[in-house]
């Protein structure tokens, strides 16, 4: 059951790593850049609004399961990690904790920002809740993709 | 700060609690894990070390809310619309530094 957990818990992760990707580099874009044709400006070039709502729910949804198995990993993994002296996996992990918790505490204020229609005044917001949520997220998927392998890392 | 200001005042309001919360340990209640079980008190050490971070996020919510209504009106339209993304980048920023110690 928790391994069927930890698998969405990741999945759900990788889609919300794609999604918050694209809306924070979409974020600044210029009109003017949208229009030539490097891979990068074609990637930029998405409506960075359509994305509000989704990264919300993905990330609720990271989040739930990612509590569920707290538990799991202060009984298995974190015993591993001060036996075996790993002191920048384990604040890597606390900082994953915070991390986490400020993005979900944000996440009113940007899905607010994010509301059509899009206030001018809230333009500054967008832009840097949503790099705050992509560095949440990046940080967070990294040190859970390390942490799961931490075993064959250090073995 | 108009349409959706309570919004912001959750955010910004729960940031800073979050980061005291953790820092002065202003935990609503434990997570036991041995016994699997939440507490408001805090159990003796014989009954193994518990999750605080449950407690945290709790306080941090109950704290927003209450800011999100108890804030007038009035007082939303005169907030600088910066600050919502100023407080959660301070949040961001004391969380690294906190947890520098660990890679140090």
């Amino acid at each position: 059951m928790m391994t069927a957990l930890l698998i969405l818990h990741g999945l759900i992760a990788v889609a919300l790593l794609g999604a918050v990707t694209h809306q924070a580099l979409a974020v600044g874009i210029r009109r003017n850049e949208a229009r030539t044709r490097s891979f990068i400006a074609r990637f930029r070039a998405t409506d960075a609004s359509a994305y509000g709502t989704a990264v919300v729910v993905l990330y609720v949804a990271v989040m739930v399961l990612g509590a569920l198995l707290y538990p799991r990993y202060r009984v298995l993994v974190r015993p591993l990690l001060q036996t075996l002296d790993l002191r920048s996996a384990n604040g890597a992990f606390e900082l994953k904790e915070h991390l986490s918790a400020v993005g979900l505490l944000l996440l009113p204020a940007y899905w607010a920002c994010w509301k059509q229609p899009l206030a001018q005044e809230y333009a500054p917001g967008r832009l840097w809740l949503t790099w705050l949520v992509a560095l949440t997220v990046w940080w967070n998927f990294m040190t859970g993709q390390v942490l799961v392998a931490i075993k064959g890392l250090f073995p | 700060m108009k349409v959706h200001g309570r919004l912001m005042v959750f955010s910004a309001a729960a940031s800073v609690i979050y980061t005291l919360a953790y820092y002065f340990d202003w935990s609503l209640f434990q997570y036991y894990v041995a016994e699997g079980r939440f507490h408001f008190l805090r159990l003796p050490e014989s009954a193994g070390p518990p999750i605080l971070w449950y407690g945290w996020l709790a306080t941090a919510t109950l704290a927003g809310l209450a800011a999100a209504f108890v804030v007038p009106r009035r007082l939303l339209a005169w907030l600088p619309a910066d600050l919502v993304w100023l407080i959660p980048f301070a949040a961001v920023l004391a969380a690294v530094m906190y947890e520098l110690r660990w890679f140090l």
